[in-house]
């Protein structure tokens, strides 16, 4: 449904995109992550057709958006990170200017305008004036206007910023509802949203994608490493040879430790959890268990300096001991 | 066209919407009034010694109407500025250029339909002089035919003073900067024949062929040249032209 080849983006020398490649399928929901500056919006505005690539193409819906951009607009509905809205028009008002300007046919612009209004819970407020909505429902607002001319494919641009808990709760759902009708792709820098409403994500950083999987696989490539950290109050060598013959475990290093004890490295087997064996062991030789944790890898580096933490909802497990 | 038509009733929607709709037509209105009312005392004052010194009865149109509406242009320096300095600027500002831009309408549809929103505003403000022309009617016998031709010059002189406003609009996202600018080359078109006598005959000739307010003349008088009318509309056309120029290009740069 789209189509993203070797897209590359640049201001004057400035690149903020750089030889991205990316596919969503219809039905589905692309998350977007990375942190500010990252590349997130400029694609969607090439996307988009706001802005031509600087090379590569863009396909959305079967049309490039580069050589015909009125059929490729005609089927995209796109919420940029500030909802466009004019804030004399009333929300009625101004829904009808956009089904208008999006060729919604004259008998079908009102009953289009309540059901997007419906949708996205704004009835109450379609008398009042665009510029004296609250932050949340100006975003809800936007989102309205993206899915008005029920588009193939709808883009949107940290649909969830500014809203309250609830509101971020009920804007998930509504997306996940008009994914498999539509193919959506969303931006975000928080990760947990992905999680919840992402059949796939991309991750950008620099102008660059980083990794693509689903949101299981990177979520367990980042919780469940491969490398612990253990520190152990014990004599060195003694440790370091009862640890290596833990089964699963593949290599030792002693690391760095404090409090006079030493720390190690313990490499394991990829997708074997070794936690439990390395606890039980440590504690069955008589020494003490000062910390067992997993040691973050690369990705989840990237990750870190790609993301604003939100509070996890559920406990995920972490062996963190401190 | 439906796309055009729904962005021109956007713009003037949004011109009464804001107090600028009521300051440009109450603007308008109350300098015209003012030249109206000197330009009629005046000339009841002339008709009236005319006699006395063995001259004929005045002309309302040449002697009335004419400089009226001459001297009225004065008042699009300021006016247009006013009008045109949001259309392009304030979309850029308030980011609801991307909904205009990622919708299926095309650069020309979007500038065409400013443009005419504009130009409905500008039409609005000078159909508030029918009331002075109608007080003439009651009172005197004017003729009809060149007060229309005068309507024509009028809305094709604000149409290209409109175009220039547009095209500046659209070179920034700052609404002062874009009215300064309007403004300023409005002004420096106004006075273009002042460099005529700078140059030779052919040099003069191409100077006040470029000034805007040489071609209102003929209007004015009752005359409709083809001259003027092609000038006037091309000289539209290319604005418009350029203010397309400059949101593809700024489309390119990003």
């Amino acid at each position: 449904m789209i189509e993203v080849q070797h897209l590359t983006k640049r201001y004057g020398r400035v690149s903020a995109v750089e030889d991205i490649s990316f596919r969503v399928e219809r039905g589905e929901i692309l998350g977007f992550l990375g942190p500010n500056g990252a590349g997130k919006t400029t694609t969607m505005r090439v996307l988009t057709g706001y802005m031509p690539p600087t090379s590569g193409k863009a396909v959305v819906a079967g049309f490039d958006v580069f050589e015909q951009p009125l059929e490729a607009k005609r089927r995209t509905g796109y919420l940029p990170e500030t909802p466009p809205l004019y804030p004399e028009m009333t929300v009625r008002e101004y829904l009808t200017f956009v089904a208008r300007i999006k060729g919604v046919p004259g008998g079908e612009r009102k009953s289009r305008v309540d059901a997007a209004m419906e949708r996205t819970r704004v009835a109450d407020m379609a008398e009042r004036h665009c510029g004296k909505l609250s932050k949340g429902y100006r975003q809800r607002v936007g989102l309205a206007q993206a899915l008005l001319h029920n588009p193939d494919v709808l883009i949107l641009d940290e649909p969830t910023a500014g809203l309250d808990p609830k509101q971020i709760i009920e804007t998930r759902q509504l997306i996940k509802e008009l994914a498999g009708t539509h193919t959506i792709i969303l931006s975000t820098h928080i990760l947990p949203e992905v999680a919840q409403t992402c059949q796939r994500v991309v991750i950008i950083n620099r102008g660059k994608v980083v990794a693509v999987d689903t949101p299981e696989n990177l979520t367990r490539r980042l919780t469940g490493s491969e490398t612990m950290y253990v520190q152990v109050d014990g004599a060195p060598a003694d440790v370091k040879t009862v640890l290596e013959k833990v089964p699963g475990v593949t290599r030792v290093t002693v690391a760095e430790g404090h409090d006079g004890a030493a720390g190690y490295e313990v490499e394991s087997e990829p997708g074997r959890d070794v936690r439990r064996d390395l606890a039980r062991t440590v504690v069955g030789g008589g020494w003490g268990l000062l910390e067992l944790r997993p040691v973050r890898l690369s990705l989840e580096d990237i990750f870190l300096q790609l993301t604003t933490e939100e509070q996890p909802q559920a406990p995920q497990g972490e062996a963190t001991i401190q | 066209m439906s796309n055009i038509l729904a962005i021109a009733r956007k713009e003037l929607r949004g011109y009464f919407a804001s107090p600028i709709g009521y300051v440009v037509a109450g603007l308008y209105a109350i300098v015209f009034g003012y030249f109206f009312a000197i330009g009629l005392n005046w000339f009841v004052r002339q008709s009236m010694q005319a006699p006395q010194f063995g001259g004929g009865p005045l002309n309302v149109n040449q002697q009335l109407i004419r400089y009226v509406f001459m001297n009225s242009t004065v008042i699009n320096l300021f006016v247009v500025p006013l009008i045109t300095m949001r259309t392009y600027a304030e979309e850029k500002r308030s980011g609801t250029i991307e909904l205009l831009m990622t919708s299926p309408v095309t650069d020309f549809q979007i500038i065409t339909g400013k443009f005419l929103g504009a130009l409905s505003l500008y039409l609005a403000m000078t159909a508030l002089t029918i009331i002075h022309m109608a007080v003439l009617f009651i009172y005197g016998s004017p003729e009809w035919k060149p007060i229309l031709t005068a309507y024509l010059g009028v809305l094709l002189l604000g149409g290209s003073f409109l175009a220039v406003g547009l095209f500046f609009s659209s070179l920034t996202r700052n609404q002062i900067v874009a009215g300064m600018f309007t403004f300023a080359v409005l002004l420096l078109l106004w006075v273009i024949d002042w460099l005529g006598s700078l140059g030779g005959p052919t040099f003069e000739s191409v100077v006040s062929y470029l000034s805007l307010t040489g071609h209102l003349e003929d209007f004015l008088r009752g005359v409709l040249d083809t001259r003027h009318l092609v000038y006037y509309l091309s000289f539209i056309t290319f604005g418009l032209f350029l203010t397309a120029k400059a949101v593809d290009s700024e489309r390119w740069r990003g």
